[in-house]
């Protein structure tokens, strides 16, 4: 056995699991901090922005070609209609799937907050006696830094998505919804599963994912726990209902003997008729399949003869500020998302950079809009002002969440709420005070075109961040209005 | 009942009263191919998965081809989907598998079985156990033509459906339904413990943005088309 792995539980063999030693704790992070880290992401680490643009533009290419096979506003009207639906109705659907699922067998938590959601998890791992967990990539495990409180309770954990793997061997956190490491170039991965797991510099993907697939094939033989996240749980039937393509999900809720689920409450569909849509839809938007390789549809634990899955599953209701969310007037829309990722893969201002500099769990547009509502709109500042506005993420989204309205709507209310900085508060109610005086709005005009941009640029603060990489051009020396006057030629 | 249960509900009900709360939309209409099994042919062929047909009993298109050579039609091409087959009326379809399987895999492979594969559908000799298995043999429940997916039941033991590095997987013609959506329908009077869609090999793109094949699931997926007139027409 390898040093620093656990001795085998219940008489299974443990992983030789010195590759995934303690990971480097998480240096913390919040959105405050996103302009800064934006810049130091693009200056220091080009070729993160390399990785990001090439991966998420053939992201977005396939989506729009599995969009252009179907009639996608049909099939986007109609899954917006029904999380709208169930939205509105989200405490009866909630209630008919604890019952359904119970009725099947599984235990059902709720869990208010972070804290509560751990303790609850860690409660179930004590119980199974759990030394090893393995997990399926899952959002609302990065939500609750469930990792990290596992460890706490001397449990270890094995992340088991490839990307997620390379990730937790690095210390890092996800940066796009769907691809976790994609702003991890072929060389990093190289060099780090060498010094890690023992490969040649030089090796394929191919081999550096049987290294991988060696030493987390060992984790899930020896596992007491898998805990996955949920794309859709089902209220009719209780069915909980995971996406990938990989096979770590498939493995991770059959071989262990129990299986934890973490759902957001939001997470609900009606019916089982609603799932095939939602499936197909979700996975034309993530990658472009017409369905992700592999679905795991979990209605409770193993009971019949022949089936080897797992003797309890729990599911965890997690609402962790998505109540808040659901009562604000707008951004209660945000809880339709299926976190596919699109959103990402279409913004121009995410290519940039990718998901680290966010600050926040939930990167990229639909961060931006969520977080607000989520954790507060001071905590999520300045995410809603990072983007141009163009309008790529609403136009990608497969439930048809208004992303660009909505940051307009945070950006109001940043605004109103006097959060917005200090000189830019000054610049528009400058702004305001000409437009609505003619005569000093012509005074300000004029001046402008005397002393150009540039040096008004130079001289406000703002302004002068934003032009350090743009030349700016010189207006026209004759104002509109005296262009006007004289006759537009 | 936990105090978080009921906070959460109450929170929920003040946020949505008296907010609009409009009607489900209903079944969303999916076209249906006219051929499901030429449609989850192309489709699972597409992601990667291999489509072989097994005729029983009847002569098929492939007759007369000099037969024993292979019990299953089809070239063992890692992504082509195979369209002739052949007839032979001395052999299960288990023992025309068995050729093919030692075809796919070794000389000699370890083949593991899921429970619920009927006697006429296994192959001969030993059977090991998933983890030392080179093929998996398992029984679909049914397949969706419109995403190409094989409609898999816990019942049928987990581990051999997923661990093996070849998987086949058996599937009557007259259990392709044109849509998931119909198959899952079907299915939602009796549904297992867990249900896996399998659409393909497993793969990832996660090092690098290069697609790799076999990650963690079945790096080989075959779909065994059972013909119409095959002695099995599904297992219950």
């Amino acid at each position: 056995m390898a040093p620093g792995a656990l001795p085998a539980a219940s008489g299974r063999t443990a992983p030789s699991a010195s590759a995934a030693s303690s990971p480097p704790p998480r240096p913390a992070t919040r959105p405050g901090d996103y302009a800064a880290r934006s810049r130091r992401i693009i200056e220091e680490t080009p070729e993160v922005r390399e990785a990001v643009t090439d991966a998420t533009l053939l992201f977005d290419r396939k989506r729009r070609s599995a969009y252009a096979e179907i009639e996608s506003e049909t099939w986007r009207r109609w899954a917006e209609g029904v999380k709208n639906h169930v939205l509105a109705r989200l405490d009866h659907y909630l209630m008919e799937a604890e019952a359904r699922l119970t009725a099947n067998g599984a235990h059902v938590h709720w869990a208010a907050g972070a804290r509560e959601a751990q303790e609850i998890v860690t409660a179930v791992a004590a119980g199974a006696s759990a030394r090893t967990v393995v997990k399926g990539k899952s959002m609302v495990s990065e939500e609750i830094a469930l990792n990290e409180a596992l460890e706490e309770a001397g449990v270890k954990v094995f992340e088991t998505d490839l990307g997620e793997y390379v990730l937790q061997l690095l210390g890092e956190s996800p940066s796009h919804i769907v691809g976790p490491a994609i702003h991890k170039n072929l060389e990093q991965v190289q060099r780090l599963f060498a010094q890690r797991l023992g490969t040649s510099p030089g090796d394929h993907p191919d081999a550096l994912a049987r290294a991988a697939r060696d030493l987390l094939r060992d984790a899930f033989t020896s596992a007491d726990v898998g805990i996955t996240g949920a794309n859709f749980v089902v209220a009719e039937t209780g069915t909980v209902a995971l996406v990938e393509n990989e096979g770590n999900i498939r493995l991770a809720t059959s071989l262990p003997r129990v299986h934890i689920v973490l759902a957001g409450i939001e997470r609900l569909l009606p019916r089982l008729s609603d799932l095939a849509g939602f499936l197909q839809l979700t996975a034309r938007a993530a990658t472009g399949q017409p369905l992700s390789c592999f679905v795991t549809l979990v209605q409770g634990p193993a009971s019949a003869p022949g089936d080897d899955g797992p003797e309890e599953v729990h599911v965890v209701f997690l609402d962790n500020g998505r109540t808040s969310v659901l009562e604000h007037e707008h951004a209660w829309q945000t809880l339709r998302c299926v976190r596919c990722g699109a959103c990402l893969n279409a913004c121009p201002v995410y290519r940039q950079t990718g998901g680290h500099a966010y600050g926040s769990v939930y990167s990229g547009p639909i961060g931006a809009v969520l977080d607000p509502g989520r954790v507060g709109l001071r905590e999520a500042m300045p995410l809603p002002f990072a983007s141009s506005l163009c309008g790529a993420c609403g136009d990608a989204c497969p439930v048809r969440i208004p992303i660009p309205e909505l940051l307009v709507r945070w950006r109001e209310e940043a605004q109103e709420a006097g959060l917005t900085p200090k000189t830019e508060r000054a610049a528009l109610s400058a702004l305001a005070g000409a437009a609505t005086r003619p005569r000093l709005f012509q005074a300000a005009a004029r001046a402008a075109t005397r002393f150009g941009a540039s040096r008004a640029g130079r001289a406000l603060p703002m302004l002068g961040a934003w032009r350090r990489k743009r030349t700016l051009p010189r207006p026209s020396r004759p104002t509109f209005r005296e262009l006007w006057r004289e006759g537009i030629e | 009942m936990s105090a978080s249960r009921e906070r959460i509900l109450r929170r929920i009900a003040r946020a949505t009263a008296g907010r609009e709360a409009p009607d489900h939309p209903g079944r969303l209409a999916t076209p249906r191919a006219p051929d499901p099994v030429a449609e989850f042919t192309e489709r699972f062929a597409a992601a990667g998965g291999e489509v072989v047909r097994v005729c029983a009993g009847a002569a098929g298109p492939g007759d007369g081809r000099g037969g024993r050579r292979s019990a299953v039609a089809g070239d063992g091409g890692a992504t082509s989907a195979h369209e002739g087959c052949f007839a032979d009326a001395g052999r299960t379809p288990g023992e025309r598998l068995a050729e093919f399987v030692a075809e796919l895999a070794a000389a000699s492979p370890r083949v593991a079985v899921g429970r619920g594969v009927p006697p006429e559908l296994r192959p001969p000799g030993r059977i090991v156990v998933p983890e030392q298995a080179d093929v998996g043999i398992c029984m679909a429940w049914a397949a969706a033509a419109d995403t190409g997916s094989l409609v898999l039941e816990s019942t049928d033991h987990r581990a051999t459906q997923l661990l093996p590095p070849v998987v086949v997987v058996w599937v009557p013609r007259s259990r392709i339904f044109a849509r998931l959506d119909d198959a899952l329908l079907a299915l939602s009077p009796r549904l297992p413990a867990a249900v896996g869609l399998h659409s393909g090999p497993s793969k990832s793109a996660d090092i690098g943005g290069t697609v790799v094949v076999g990650v963690h699931g079945p790096g080989r997926c075959v779909a065994a088309l059972l013909d119409a007139d095959a002695p099995i027409d599904a297992r219950r």
